[in-house]
């Protein structure tokens, strides 16, 4: 895969280039401040994007927005965002466009490398991959917390690990239990909620996103 | 408050004001009429029977003057609904220091008796506000009281009249009820020039509550940095020295058990993650992220969908603040969300920020039981010394049973 890094603190920047090349990708470009991050978005259309939320000049939330201008251009340019804390605020901006293609992790996420690089390329296949911490914040929301109330407690964490971007084979393996019980459980908990669930993996995930994500 | 109703109804309360206020007003002249009379009763030649005379003028003046200033800032209230701040000084609380002095808030004292003694001398007779209200005294007579003489001074000619049977009764009358619905008014706003307090005074009083705020900011960030250094020691701190001393371990396992040596490597990585949570937790009770990156706004958004409530955020205010009144209202705004959620078990909250040219002002509402109350020492307390620091205030009204709604307002200019 072809990889921009955006990322301005030099040390984080380039373990995370020398832990991306370890697995075979290749990082055709880096960026360390907000407007970089554009224009190296738009010049080299990666597979995918790694992207800071803080980053000079202001030490705002330079990168996250970045991000969302060159996703309004380029829809579905697949961008995982990485940061020191996550906000359900800005994960909601993220799936706003529901196009997918997005990622929001936190940045200790790398250190389980494997986890780390299955996201990556979960994103650049245009799918989601979102911190267990989002998904979490998203489903003890007020109004998530009142509709989700009929679910089991088996079925809340089939819903958490299917909003994190992951197969059923992958909540199977994660759960400890077969595939048929998780395609059961599915069944059963978007029955509860009235998702209509199409069979493809990433277009239900989606759909479970932006059901959290309606306030 | 206007006095309303019919002619003779307003004739009849503005002769008992007037006859209020040339009461009142007239009280000291009146004793220095009594002690002229004195001293001329005793003979107006000799100056020793003067003495008794000057001595009833001067106590009865400085004791009157304050009573009589109280009451006219009373009839004023009363009558007009305008309320005249006294601007007396409050005494400060007494406090054993560590030295063993007791400090009244003017001066140390080696015993609690004297201090509270030296409190009370200076509270009663190095009040600035003694000067303006002798000022006041001095001239209430001439701009107030005599104006409210006219009614009685009528009645007392029509009485003259009627007893001597000339026309002067008709007259006393007619000046008596013409004159009534007038003669009280001038106290007003002679009281609210004369008796309001002075700027000197005022300044004083802002000197004295700036002095306190400082002490309270001083206090409360140097607690605040405690807690920080503690927190950072007890948590990120000790973990990093567990983290390097698991890798040391390592290092050394690495040839001769690394079936340990990869169980120590997965408990290090467990150890970075859980310091890097704690760090970010602290990180975010200092400074919010989301407040540093977006403002206020977006910031009071980002709580609202952090929060167990159902929680609605209307939103109207352009651009940026500075950021300590955002981190102020910011922490404000989680200190209400708290208590709808702890004390007053909501489910619900509105939040409403919105600028006008005057200042900022925060409404919350939630549908919880209510029955909150600004204690000593509670959270709605620093809320309120944390805002004193920008002149902002906040009100909470909260009946018992709900719901509780909370303002806050923070003076700022229009961006």
């Amino acid at each position: 895969m072809r990889i921009v890094v955006a990322e301005d603190l030099y040390l984080l920047r380039d373990g995370m280039v020398r832990l991306i090349e370890a697995y075979g990708h290749e990082v055709v470009g880096t960026a360390t401040t907000g407007p970089e991050t554009l224009a190296a978005l738009r010049e080299f259309r990666p597979d995918v994007a790694v992207v800071d939320v803080r980053m000079p000049p202001t030490q705002t939330d330079e990168g996250l927005r970045a991000a969302l201008a060159a996703r309004a251009e380029v829809p579905g340019l697949p961008v995982l965002i990485l940061s020191q804390y996550v906000e359900q605020l800005y994960a909601r901006e993220l799936l706003a466009d529901g196009s997918g293609g997005v990622g929001y992790f936190l940045k200790e996420s790398v250190f389980d490398a494997d986890q780390f690089v299955d996201a990556l390329e979960r994103v650049a296949a245009g799918g989601t991959a979102m911190d267990p911490a989002v998904i979490a914040k998203l489903l003890s929301s007020g109004s998530s917390h009142r509709r989700l109330g009929g679910l089991t407690e088996r079925e809340h964490s089939v819903l958490a690990l299917m909003a994190e971007g992951l197969s059923n084979q992958a909540i199977a393996g994660r759960l400890f239990l077969s595939d048929s019980a998780i395609s059961k459980y599915t069944t059963s908990l978007f029955g509860k909620l009235g998702i209509t669930d199409d069979g493809s993996n990433n277009r239900r995930v989606l759909a479970v996103l932006a059901y959290l994500n309606n306030p | 408050m206007g006095v309303r109703g019919s002619w003779p109804a307003r004739a009849g309360t503005g002769f008992v004001r007037a006859c209020a206020v040339a009461a009142v007003t007239l009280l000291i002249p009146a004793v220095w009429a009594g002690a002229v009379v004195w001293g001329i009763a005793w003979g107006a030649a000799n100056p020793w029977s003067w003495v008794g005379p000057l001595v009833l003028v001067c106590v009865g003046t400085l004791a009157l003057a304050r009573p009589v200033c109280r009451a006219v800032r009373f009839l004023v209230a009363r009558w007009s609904g305008t309320a005249i701040p006294s601007g007396y000084r409050q005494a400060p609380p007494v406090t054993r220091m560590a030295t063993g002095h007791w400090w009244n808030g003017f001066d140390y004292h080696r015993t609690r008796r004297d201090a509270l003694m030296d409190q009370r001398w200076r509270l009663r007779w190095k009040d600035p506000a003694n000067g303006r209200d002798l000022r006041f005294t001095a001239i209430a007579p001439f701009m107030a009281g005599i104006a409210a003489c006219v009614p009685p001074a009528g009645v007392v000619l029509a009485a003259v009249g009627l007893g001597t049977g000339t026309p002067a009764a008709l007259l006393g009358l007619l000046v008596t009820v013409a004159s009534s619905p007038y003669a009280w008014r001038p106290v007003v706003p002679v009281a609210v020039r004369f008796l309001r307090p002075s700027a000197t005074m005022a300044l004083a009083d802002r000197v004295n509550e700036l002095t306190g705020q400082r002490a309270d900011a001083t206090v409360a960030q140097a607690a605040e940095i405690h807690r920080i250094e503690r927190d950072l020691h007890d948590g990120a701190q000790a973990r990093l020295v567990a983290l390097g001393m698991s890798l040391a371990t390592v290092e050394r396992l690495m040839e001769t058990d690394p079936e340990r040596a990869r169980a120590l490597m997965r408990e290090a990585r467990a150890g970075a993650t859980a310091s890097l949570a704690e760090l970010r937790d602290l990180v975010h009770g200092i400074n919010p992220p989301v407040l540093n990156d977006r403002g206020l706004v977006d910031a009071v958004r980002a709580l609202a969908l952090d929060s167990p409530l159902e929680t609605e955020v209307v939103a109207d205010v352009p651009g940026r603040l500075d950021a300590p009144v955002e981190s102020a209202l910011y922490f404000g705004v989680a200190e209400l969300l708290t208590n709808a959620v702890k004390h007053a078990r909501a489910t619900r909250m509105r939040i409403s920020l919105a600028q006008d040219g005057t200042g900022l002002v925060v409404e919350t509402e939630d549908d919880g039981r209510g029955g909150a109350v600004v204690r000593d020492g509670g959270g709605l307390a620093g809320l309120r010394r944390r805002l004193a620091v920008f002149d902002g205030s906040l009100e909470i009204t909260s009946p018992a049973g709900g719901p509780t709604r909370a303002r806050i307002m923070v003076p700022c200019e229009s961006l």
